[in-house]
C-alpha cells in the first residue's frame, strides 16, 4: 500500500523545515528505522527516520527546499503501485516576506524595491501574470491592477540594453512605460558615454544586472568582466536560515530590553589550581563546569534573575534551566541544561559535555534547546579581556564570561601575580536594578573563589 | 654619492623598458647591467634562436622546393656565416639600445649591482681597473632575470652544454641529445633537425610540450617526427650519462643513446646573484623567486620586481609589460595592475601560439566552455602557401560568449596570435569575432571561421555532427 511520509512535527515554534538531504533514492529499499532525510529547521539539523518499510516511490520535495510540518514530502509503498497525484504543499511565506501589513495588496516583490540604492537585479515583468497559486491574491482583491505596466517593445529595448526598467517613468496610457520612455531615459541616464566591453554587457545581460549601476575599475575606464563579477558577487544574497532566525532573534531582544551591563573581574587562582588537582586525580572539569555550577547556586537567591517580563508582566521560574552558548561555523546554539540547581557538578560536567558535542555535530534536538531561563556565554578560550552578551529572548539576563588571564593583583596588600577572570552580566533593566545586577554578579564572584565550597562539591 | 629617482637593475627586456617609462615620466634613471644591454632575450634567447631559425627554416623550405614547382639545386649552408648573421642581428640591435638610453638620458652603469640599504645601491666593476661606485636610489627596479643552468646530476663536460653556450658554438655537431622536452628543448630540436642534424629528445613527462592541449601537441610531434626526423622519448630519463672527448652517452630505459653533444634544456633559474637583497629587507621565496603583488611591489615599499625573477610567467613580452606598470606604479601615483592577457609563442616547426585559457585548464578549473576549431588544411591561402598543417582554436564561456582562449598550430601562428589577444584583452565575444570581417584570402581567416564554428554556425566547415 502506498502511504506518505510527512514532515514531523518538530517542536513548539516549528511551522516548516527545509529538507537538506535524502539519503535514500527513489527506487531504493527502506526498513524501518533507516534515516530517510536530513532537515535543518530554525535551530538545528536533524536526521529523519523512517516507521514505514517498503520502496521510496516517489519524493515530493526536492532537496534544498522548504515544506510545512505535517505535510507530505515523499511516498512508500510496494514497486509499481500507482502513486497519488499531490500538489506541492504550499509555503507559507517568508519571514522577511511576511511583513505585509494585513489588508494590503500582495505585490510581485521586485528585489530593487527592498535592497535600497545599491547595485541590484532586475527582472522585466510580464505585463500579465498568469494566474499562478503562489501569486493569486486573496478574493476580495482578485481584480488588483498589475503593478508594472510596460509596453513589449520597451521591455525589449531595456533588456537589450541590459537596464531596470522600474525606475522609468511610463507616459502611456495609464503611466505604461513605452520604447520612447525607454530611450529617453538612456539619454537622460548617459548610457552612450558607459564604455563596457561586449563580454561584459553579455554576462551582466545574463545576470539581470542594471548597466547603469556598475562601475569601472580597471585603469582602461571601460568597465570589464571583473567589474560586472565584483557587482555579481556583492547582489545581496539570502542569510542561511539559521543565521536569519539569530537576526530576528537578537534584534528582538535588544529593541525590547533595555540591556545594563555589570562587570566583576574573578581571581581565579584558586580554583585554576584546585582544577589542577582534580585532573591529577583523574577528575576533568571544564572552567566552564564551575561557573554553571556556581550560577546554578546563585540563581534561587535571586528569582528576578531567573525570570521573564514583557514590561507588564512577571513570570518568575522555579526550576533552573542553564543555556550554555555554544559557537559553530555557522552560528550560534544554546543547549540547556535542565534543572542545573539539582545537578552535582559532576552531572553538570557530563550533561554540558554531551550537550556541547551534539551541538558540535548538529544534532541537538529542537527540546534540547528550548526552555531556558538564564545563558551562559563563555569566550574563555578565545583570548578576550571582556565582553558583553544580548540577552536570549525569554530571560532577563546573560553571564558574559571572558579568559582567564595572568595580571598583576592586590592579593593581602601585596602586589601579585594572579589568575583573572572577567565576567559581565547583562540583565534586563526592566525587571532588574543595578544593585541587584551587582549583588549577582558578585554571588557568582565569591562562590568562584572559595576553594572550600569546590573542595565539598567535587 | 649620485641619487636616482629610479634605479633598474637589469638591462633586459624587464629591465629598459623599465628605464625607458621612467625616463619618460620624468624621473632620473640609472640601469645597472652587468653583462649586455639587451639582456637574455636579446644576446643569448629569443634573437639569436630565431635569426638561426629564420635561416634553417628558408634552408628547409628550399629543401622542400620541388612540392611548389621550383627547382633549387646544391642547396647547403654554411653555420659559420649563419652564427655570423645571427652576431650581426645581435650587434644591430644592442647598438640601437644603446642609443635609445642615450636618447632617454638614462645613466648606465656596467657592473653588478648590490644594495647597501634600501636606498643605496654599490655596483662592483667587472673590469680590475674601475672601481666600485655607489648610488642612491628613491624606488628600485629588480630585473635581474633568469640563467639556464646545467642541473648537478650532468657531468661537467665540453660536450655537455645549455642554450647559451650552444649559441657561441662555431660548427654543428652531427648528432645531438636534447634533454628536455619543452619550448626551449623543442625549438632546438626543430632549428638543428632542419639543419640536417640528428636528434634525440629525451623527456619525463608522457609528452613534449606538456602544457599545451593534446590536440596540439600532436600536431606539433607529428610534424617533428615524421617530417624532421627528430627522435621523441618521452616518459623516460636519462641515466648514467658520461662524456668523453669524442661522444655523451646515456640510457634511456634499455636503450643507450649517444650523439655528439648533449644539450640541456631543463629550465632558468633566477639570477639574484650578488644582489644582497637581505639589505634591502627582502628575500627570496622557498623557489629563489622575488615575490611582487599584482602591481609589481615587493614587500618593501620603494622596490618594485619584473620578468622572470618573479617567477610568473617566463616570458619576454611579459617581462617588458611588467616593466612599464612597474615603471609607472613607480614614478606616478595612479597604480595599474600587471597585464592578465599573456600571449605565448613557441618557434617550433609548425610554431604554436596560445593565449588564456585551455581547454584542459577549462576542464581543471571545471568551467563550462565552448570550442570551435578550424583546420589550416581546409584554408585556401593556407594550401596556397603549401602549409596546411595545423588549426586554430577558440574558447568561450558558454554562457556568455566570451572568448577565453585561443590557440594556434601551423605556419605563422606566432604572428596569428596577435588578434586573439586583443580580443581576448577587449573581452569579445566569439559573435563579435565571427561578425568582424577578415581579408581574404588570408590566414587570419581561420579566426573568424573558428569563431563561426564555435557558435555552431561554421561556414567553410561541416557542421558538428549532433549527439
Amino acid at each position: 500500500m502506498v502511504q506518505p511520509i510527512v514532515m514531523p512535527k518538530l517542536g513548539q515554534s516549528e511551522e516548516e523545515a527545509k529538507i537538506v538531504q535524502w539519503r535514500k533514492k527513489v527506487g531504493e529499499r527502506v526498513n524501518k528505522g533507516d534515516i530517510l532525510f536530513e532537515i535543518e529547521t530554525d535551530k538545528a539539523l536533524l536526521e529523519v527516520e523512517s516507521f514505514l518499510a517498503g520502496t521510496l516511490l516517489k519524493v515530493v520535495v526536492p532537496e534544498g527546499e522548504v515544506a510545512p510540518v505535517q505535510s507530505t514530502v515523499a511516498f512508500i509503498g510496494e514497486p509499481g503501485e500507482a502513486i497519488p497525484e499531490i500538489q506541492r504543499p504550499e509555503r507559507r511565506p517568508q519571514k522577511a516576506e511576511a511583513l505585509v501589513t494585513a489588508g494590503e495588496v500582495p505585490q510581485p516583490v521586485r528585489p530593487s524595491a527592498i535592497a535600497g540604492p545599491a547595485r541590484t537585479q532586475w527582472e522585466v515583468p510580464r505585463e500579465f501574470q498568469p494566474p499562478s497559486a503562489e501569486h493569486l491574491p486573496p478574493p476580495a482583491q482578485a481584480q488588483a491592477p498589475p503593478v508594472f505596466k510596460i509596453s513589449p517593445r520597451a521591455a525589449k529595448l531595456a533588456k537589450e540594453a541590459a537596464v531596470d526598467p522600474s525606475p522609468i517613468v511610463g507616459t502611456g496610457p495609464s503611466g505604461r512605460i513605452l520604447e520612447k520612455d525607454v530611450a529617453g531615459y538612456l539619454k537622460a541616464k548617459g548610457y552612450a558615454r558607459l564604455r563596457i566591453t561586449p563580454a561584459a554587457k553579455a554576462l551582466a545581460a545574463s545576470n539581470k544586472l542594471d548597466l547603469l549601476t556598475l562601475e569601472p575599475c580597471g585603469d582602461s575606464g571601460r568597465i570589464t568582466v571583473s567589474d560586472v563579477r565584483r557587482a555579481i558577487a556583492e547582489l545581496p544574497q539570502p542569510l542561511p536560515r539559521m543565521r536569519q532566525v539569530i537576526a530576528e532573534r537578537l534584534t528582538r531582544s535588544f529593541r525590547s530590553a533595555p540591556h545594563f551591563f555589570v562587570t566583576v573581574s574573578v581571581d581565579m587562582t584558586d580554583l585554576v589550581e584546585f582544577r589542577s588537582e582534580l585532573k591529577a586525580q583523574g577528575k576533568s572539569y571544564t572552567v566552564t563546569d564551575f561557573i554553571l555550577k556556581a550560577v546554578a547556586l546563585t540563581l534561587p537567591e535571586f528569582p528576578l534573575v531567573n525570570s521573564t517580563t514583557d514590561g507588564v508582566n512577571v513570570s518568575r521560574h522555579s526550576k533552573v534551566h542553564l543555556g550554555l552558548a555554544v559557537s559553530l561555523d555557522e552560528g550560534l546554539v544554546v543547549p540547556v541544561i535542565r534543572d542545573a540547581e539539582e545537578l552535582s557538578p559532576e552531572e553538570i560536567h557530563l550533561r554540558a559535555t554531551e550537550l556541547t558535542e551534539k551541538a558540535r555535530a548538529g544534532r541537538l534536538t529542537p527540546a534540547e534547546m528550548a526552555g531556558s531561563t538564564f545563558t551562559i556565554s563563555n569566550m574563555g578560550m578565545l583570548d578576550v579581556e571582556n565582553f558583553t552578551a544580548i540577552i536570549n529572548p525569554g530571560e532577563s539576563a546573560i553571564l558574559a564570561v571572558s579568559s582567564i588571564l595572568k595580571q598583576p593583583a592586590i592579593k593581602d596588600d601585596q602586589l601579585a601575580v594572579r589568575w583573572l577572570m572577567k565576567m559581565t552580566l547583562t540583565s534586563d533593566h526592566r525587571l532588574i536594578d543595578g544593585a541587584m545586577a551587582a549583588r549577582f554578579a558578585n554571588a557568582v564572584k565569591q562562590r568562584l573563589e572559595e576553594k572550600n565550597l569546590w573542595k565539598r562539591l567535587a | 654619492m649620485e641619487t636616482f629617482g629610479v634605479v633598474v637593475i637589469g638591462a633586459g627586456p624587464g629591465g629598459y623598458p623599465a628605464a625607458i617609462r621612467a625616463a619618460q615620466l620624468g624621473a632620473s634613471v640609472a640601469l645597472v647591467e652587468k653583462e649586455e644591454l639587451g639582456g637574455a632575450c636579446l644576446n643569448w634567447g629569443c634573437i639569436p634562436t630565431k635569426t638561426l631559425i629564420a635561416s634553417s627554416s628558408l634552408y628547409a623550405q628550399m629543401k622542400s622546393a620541388p612540392a611548389m614547382g621550383l627547382r633549387v639545386e646544391g642547396a647547403s649552408f654554411d653555420y659559420a656565416a649563419l652564427a655570423a648573421r645571427k652576431d650581426k642581428v645581435v650587434r644591430s640591435l644592442r647598438d640601437g639600445l644603446k642609443q635609445l638610453m642615450a636618447a632617454n638620458k638614462i645613466k648606465v652603469f656596467k657592473g653588478t649591482a648590490s644594495f647597501e640599504s634600501r636606498n643605496r645601491l654599490v655596483v662592483e666593476a667587472q673590469s680590475s681597473g674601475s672601481s666600485s661606485v655607489e648610488i642612491g636610489a628613491e624606488r628600485t627596479i629588480i630585473a635581474t632575470g633568469a640563467n639556464s643552468s646545467i642541473p648537478d646530476f650532468l657531468p661537467r663536460h665540453e660536450r655537455v652544454i645549455e642554450s647559451r653556450s650552444f649559441l657561441g658554438l662555431q660548427s654543428l655537431p652531427a648528432s645531438i641529445l636534447i634533454l628536455g622536452g619543452g619550448v626551449i628543448g623543442c625549438e632546438f630540436a626543430c632549428l638543428l633537425a632542419q639543419l640536417d642534424v640528428r636528434v634525440t629528445v629525451v623527456e619525463l613527462l608522457d609528452d613534449i610540450l606538456w602544457t599545451l592541449d593534446a590536440d596540439v601537441r600532436r600536431v606539433v610531434r607529428q610534424h617533428m617526427e615524421k617530417n624532421l626526423g627528430i627522435r621523441i622519448l618521452t616518459g623516460t630519463t636519462l641515466e648514467n650519462i658520461a662524456a668523453d672527448s669524442a661522444r655523451v652517452r646515456a640510457a634511456a630505459g634499455q636503450e643507450k643513446l649517444e650523439a655528439e653533444v648533449l644539450l640541456a634544456a631543463l629550465g632558468r633559474k633566477p639570477s639574484l646573484e650578488g644582489l644582497k637583497l637581505a639589505n634591502a629587507g627582502l628575500c627570496a621565496s622557498a623557489k629563489g623567486f622575488i615575490e611582487v603583488d599584482e602591481y609589481g611591489r615587493t614587500e618593501v615599499a620603494t622596490v618594485y620586481a619584473v620578468g622572470d625573477v618573479t617567477g610568473g610567467v617566463q616570458l619576454a613580452h611579459a617581462a617588458t609589460s611588467q616593466g612599464l606598470v612597474a615603471a609607472e606604479n613607480a614614478c606616478t601615483r595612479r597604480l595599474r595592475k600587471n597585464e592578465a592577457v599573456v600571449p605565448n609563442c613557441i618557434f617550433t616547426s609548425p610554431e604554436v601560439a596560445t593565449v588564456g585559457l585551455s581547454e584542459e585548464e577549462a576542464q581543471k578549473k571545471g568551467s563550462e566552455i565552448k570550442t570551435g576549431k578550424y583546420m589550416f588544411g581546409a584554408l585556401g591561402k593556407a594550401l596556397a602557401n603549401g602549409h596546411p598543417v595545423g588549426f586554430v582554436k577558440w574558447l568561450a564561456d558558454a554562457s556568455t560568449d566570451q572568448l577565453l582562449g585561443a590557440q594556434a598550430v601551423g605556419a605563422h601562428a606566432t604572428e596569428l596570435i596577435a588578434e586573439a589577444a586583443t580580443a581576448l584583452r577587449a573581452e569579445l565575444t566569439a559573435a563579435e569575432l565571427a561578425h568582424t570581417i577578415h581579408c581574404h584570402p588570408t590566414l587570419s581567416e581561420a579566426w573568424m571561421e573558428a569563431a563561426h564554428a564555435l557558435r555552431d554556425e561554421p561556414i567553410h566547415s561541416a557542421p558538428r555532427k549532433k549527439k
